[in-house]
């Protein structure tokens, strides 16, 4: 009874979100916009009774990788585009013509002979797909080795995507030569600047350097001292 | 009049059929009730929860905090609501006005989807029982981070666009620890639903708080850095940030944000007390559910509201005996101790349930009764009293060996264990036998 009215409303949602998404020019209302088709594409889920990947898709997609997507635009505080002139006119008729080509098939498969009845089978029919127990059980059971394969590719991705953010591990400061006789940049008042590309080991041997100077300092220092008593 | 409040709902529900049909009342008209009340309470508790923060914090600090405003104040968060409404609406001049205007009711709307799920009470006091009921908490809370992210960055203003930073990096880091501290608790319920998570902790009569007492500490150590109270309260450091993220809110757009934020409280002290304190259930309530519903629903939600306060209270409590974290401890915590610790519980909660079904064979060791004919999965674990004991036992040695653990983990972080790691404390690369710089201060004297 309500199904048809739900479905309409968050369709429309839907639809409407990601007409915003691609004709908006400031990419924050994209980002926006894009977290309102996820949104309502969970509720859509909701209604087909597959709970689960709707939480599913609003912890992942709406939650983590839009907060992500969110903070990467606040940060590089991407302008608002400009209009272009259009390059590569011939992709409008293309892109008109594969959106006719997929609703054509949508029509297809909805008015094929005898669709609607097999439809009503299908929804006659109790489901478990979208539930917790279910799809647990599938992951741990039939699915083991795929879940632990995809498993494994992401771990990949976190270790890679650590190596390559870690920053270098060679010294700066050491990098000429030995710290101990090239003494390092200082600015006029004797501060050390950090810059990118520093490392603890560039501390470290910064401190090795002043260490030794100031020991000298110090036992020059104290010579002087005990001459002078 | 006391017959009034006890009366059943079954009028209403009559009279609702004379209108509707059934399955309108049921679906559209009966819902809709329930979140008209839900709100109009969470809304007077966020105004009077401004009240008791400050006669709480006045108790403590010895003094008597709003006294002018009606008897003990007590009309004051009313004179502070038609402040609000009636003050201007500011917008910095170079803000973006959709995102400002919009950022607060992410941060409203996140906050009160959640009461759709928390079961306050058996019954009419449940507005839907979804069978993912905690992942959607966790999924909401998620999105609402989106609203301070926003609403910093929407300002055009340097200290909320920090706070908005320190904001989004704080809840994402203490989604991680709230998540997985839960994953515990749910080995013993065995359901994502709030309502049936209440149902095997009353079948078995017992608390998980029982069972799970680290994952409960991590919760709601998790859940207070979640909504950015003290100790907490980074985005919003008011010695620092001016007032974090709603630092250009004026008005009620501004009261949105706090109502989000008292809201909040209320939904981590709910779902803290429906999975780890039992909900609505305490013991002998059940025998009501019979004869009296009316009475066992309205028992019930006092239980349940009981429990609530108790953390709500706490929350007061932490915030004005404790000081701020500075922003690097709050990570090294978040990271480095709550994370740790959420997953040793995992570990040592699966330990826990196979010891339990394995004495079960062992030596005629009854842990678990045998459930007739197909499992239910609503009750939980379904155990015995040696099987509780056990449990108990073991959830209450995992506190130890967590501490061990994270000692262990933690051993050569900055902030731990400083007396040791001073004492162990060298230079680099000194050569042996030939004194650091300090030390010439001394030999100076002589």
């Amino acid at each position: 009874m309500f199904t048809i009215p739900l479905f309409v409303l968050f369709g429309a949602m839907a639809v409407g979100c990601a007409l915003a998404m691609v004709a908006q020019r400031n990419p924050l209302y994209s980002a926006i916009s894009l977290i309102g088709v996820f949104v309502s594409l969970a509720c859509l889920y909701m209604t087909l009774q597959a709970p689960f990947i709707a939480a599913v898709q609003v912890i992942v997609y709406a939650g983590a990788i839009m907060v992500l997507v969110v903070f990467v635009i606040m940060l590089l505080n991407v302008e608002e585009e400009v209009r272009r002139p259009v390059r590569l006119r011939f992709l409008v008729p293309v892109g008109v013509l594969l959106a006719a080509i997929l609703i054509g098939e949508a029509a297809f498969i909805l008015k094929l002979p005898g669709a609607a009845s097999r439809i009503d089978a299908f929804g006659q029919r109790p489901s478990d797909v979208g539930l917790t127990a279910s799809i647990g059980t599938a992951l741990f059971t039939e699915y083991l080795l795929p879940f632990e394969v995809t498993s494994v590719l992401i771990l990949m991705a976190l270790v890679g995507a650590i190596t390559l953010a870690r920053r270098t591990a060679t010294p700066r400061l050491a990098a000429p030569g030995n710290v101990d006789t090239e003494p390092p940049e200082l600015g006029p008042r004797g501060e050390v600047f950090i810059r990118p590309g520093d490392t603890a080991e560039t501390g470290r041997a910064f401190a090795r350097h002043q260490l030794q100077r100031g020991e000298a300092a110090a036992s020059a220092k104290r010579t002087g001292e005990e001459g002078e008593r | 009049m006391f017959s009034l409040l006890f009366a059943p709902p079954n009028f209403v529900d009559d009279l609702l059929l004379k209108l509707f049909s059934q399955e309108t009342v049921n679906f559209v008209v009966w819902p809709f009730i329930q979140i008209g009340a839900v709100i109009t309470l969470i809304a007077v508790w966020a105004l009077y929860a401004s009240y008791l923060e400050r006669k709480i914090s006045a108790f403590m600090q010895a003094r008597l905090g709003p006294m002018r405003v009606g008897k003990w104040g007590l009309l004051q968060p009313i004179a502070d609501a038609v402040k609000l409404l009636t003050k201007e609406d500011l917008m910095p001049e170079r803000a973006d006005p959709y995102i400002f205007r919009f950022a607060p009711y992410i941060a409203v709307a996140a906050t009160f989807l959640t009461f759709s799920v928390v079961p306050f009470a058996p019954n009419w006091g449940v507005i839907t029982d979804v069978n993912i009921g905690l992942l959607l908490v966790l999924a909401v809370s998620s999105v609402g981070v989106l609203a301070l992210i926003l609403a910093g960055w929407s300002s055009n203003s340097k200290y909320a666009l920090l706070g908005g930073l320190r904001s989004s990096a704080q809840m994402v880091s203490y989604e991680v620890s709230m998540g997985l501290s839960l994953v515990g608790a749910l080995m013993f319920a065995r359901t994502l639903s709030l309502s049936g998570i209440v149902g095997a902790q009353a079948s078995d009569s017992v608390w998980f708080f029982l069972y799970q007492p680290l994952a409960f500490a991590i919760f709601f150590v998790s859940g207070i850095a979640e909504n950015n109270r003290a100790p907490f309260d980074l985005p919003e450091a008011e010695s620092e940030l001016v007032a974090g993220f709603h630092t250009e809110y004026s008005g009620m757009r501004w009261s949105l944000f706090f109502m989000a934020e008292y809201a909040a409280m209320v939904v981590v002290a709910g779902v803290a007390t429906t999975v780890f304190l039992g909900g609505w259930y305490f013991p002998g309530v059940l025998r009501l559910a019979g004869g009296y519903n009316n009475l066992y629903v309205f028992l019930s939600l006092f239980v349940f509201v009981v429990k609530c306060a108790v953390l709500l209270y706490l929350y007061f409590w932490f915030r004005w005996t404790f000081p701020r974290y500075r922003y690097d401890q709050l990570m090294d915590l978040g990271w480095k101790w709550l994370i740790p610790a959420s997953l040793l519980n995992i570990v040592w909660t699966g330990l826990t349930v196979f010891t339990v079904q394995a004495l079960d064979g062992w030596n005629n060791i009854k842990t678990i009764e045998s459930l007739k004919g197909a499992p239910n999965l609503a009750r939980g674990l379904n155990l015995t009293a040696t099987g509780k004991g056990v449990a108990i036992a073991l959830g209450w040695a995992g506190l130890l060996v967590a501490a061990l653990f994270l000692a262990a983990v933690n051993w050569r972080s900055r902030d731990f264990n400083l007396k040791k790691q001073r004492r162990q404390v060298r230079l680099v690369d000194v050569p042996k036998g030939k004194p650091a710089v300090a030390t010439t201060a001394a030999t100076g004297e002589g």
